[in-house]
């Protein structure tokens, strides 16, 4: 995602009031990385795996600090786990942001296995989910994805789908 | 070293302006008979109290946070100590009550730490932990943990402790409460002790 793009992404969180970007890097989203880290309005965690991301976003909204959980959507499968126990055993909402590897036209083999799975994983947890790709749309996405978290307690996600990310090298 | 033994001590130290969180296993219904109130959340997660406990502990600097983790729920998820060591919150300790087994599992199966050749608090160093420690004993336990919270560095103490879970707990002290309750009455107390609103009735942007 280039950097233009981004500051809307980091424009949204902030005017949703959040505090935490949590994140484990990917090639779709570079620029929200890049962008969270070096705004001094937000707090950026780096993690070594999904689950963990997202349980310490849970922690940090569950006291009060509004958080998000930024990565490639094949990190759904990693977080399979702490997000189904944080979502349908304690209630407890992570908003995610993902790019959407393995969209009609993925160019890389490795990344349609990410689109195939994506959807179906959201589905089994009843997580709704915003698909987009235009630049309008990007601000007002992200402030209702956090804003539903708070109302239903319960985990959400916006999908970043072409031309908003990148594909990569 | 049995756990409840430990705990009791830690109940003695723990204050109302602290917060534990614990993993999923015997110390919830055990922690709970110590330590009704509020302050304590009882996530129900697998091998992620600890990092559940960053994400508290970070939110919530000026608040000791302590997370109550087995040795079954760090292997799960050793990256997690790596992510706690780059953080580096000074307000948070990790106290690792390992029996060597997964005590849940029919026939308790040994867990890694079991086979001696292996060191939690050996890799909780390795990964950034500036505060660590192992103890075997409940007075070194009590000694440890009467310091290591305010101490003004991440800690992580690996207790060895027996398999067992302690069964003689009061009636008026059995954890009866499910997950989304454990959450409001942890969510609340979190409100009402920062003064602050989490999840107001009607959510505004």
């Amino acid at each position: 995602m280039e950097p233009r793009l981004a500051s809307l992404v980091l424009q949204g969180l902030k005017e949703a009031h959040v505090k935490f970007v949590v994140g484990l890097p990917d090639s779709m989203l570079a620029g929200v990385y890049a962008a969270a880290e070096k705004d001094p309005e937000i707090r950026y965690v780096g993690v070594t795996n999904e689950a963990e991301g997202a349980s310490i976003a849970a922690g940090a909204w569950i006291t009060g600090g509004r958080s998000v959980l930024v990565m490639e959507n094949s990190g759904l499968r990693a977080a399979c786990e702490a997000l189904s126990r944080l979502g349908l055993v304690n209630g407890i909402p992570v908003t995610m942001l993902m790019g959407y590897r393995g969209d009609l036209g993925e160019r890389f083999h490795w990344g349609v296995n990410h689109g195939i799975t994506m959807e179906p994983i959201l589905n089994a947890l009843r997580i709704p989910y915003w698909i987009i790709d235009r630049e309008d749309q990007i601000i007002p996405a992200v402030k209702r994805a956090v804003l539903h978290g708070i109302s239903s307690l319960y985990h959400n996600a916006v999908i970043f789908r072409t031309p908003l990310v990148d594909e990569g090298k | 070293m049995k756990r409840y033994e430990l705990l009791k001590e830690l109940a003695k130290l723990v204050t109302d302006q602290d917060l534990v969180i614990t993993s999923i296993g015997g110390v919830k219904p055990e922690w709970y008979s110590l330590m009704p109130g509020n302050g304590t959340m009882f996530a129900d997660l697998l091998g992620c109290a600890t990092p559940f406990s960053l994400g508290v502990a970070l939110n919530l600097p000026h608040r000791r946070v302590i997370a109550l983790d087995t040795d079954g729920g760090m292997l799960f998820n050793l990256g997690a100590l790596c992510t706690v060591g780059k953080e580096a919150p000074p307000n948070l300790t990790i106290i690792v009550l390992d029996n060597e087994r997964y005590e849940g599992v029919v026939g308790s199966p040994a867990t890694h730490t079991a086979s001696g050749r292996m060191d939690l608090e050996r890799i909780a160093a390795a990964a950034g932990i500036s505060s660590t420690g192992t103890v075997k004993t409940t007075e070194n336990f009590a000694a440890l943990a009467a310091t290591m919270p305010s101490d003004g560095q991440t800690g992580l103490m690996v207790a060895k402790i027996e398999p067992g879970i302690f069964r003689d707990v009061p009636p008026d002290r059995v954890k009866e409460s499910d997950g989304i309750e454990d959450k409001y009455r942890f969510m609340r107390h979190i409100e009402q002790l920062e003064k602050i609103s989490i999840r107001p009735r009607y959510a505004r942007e």
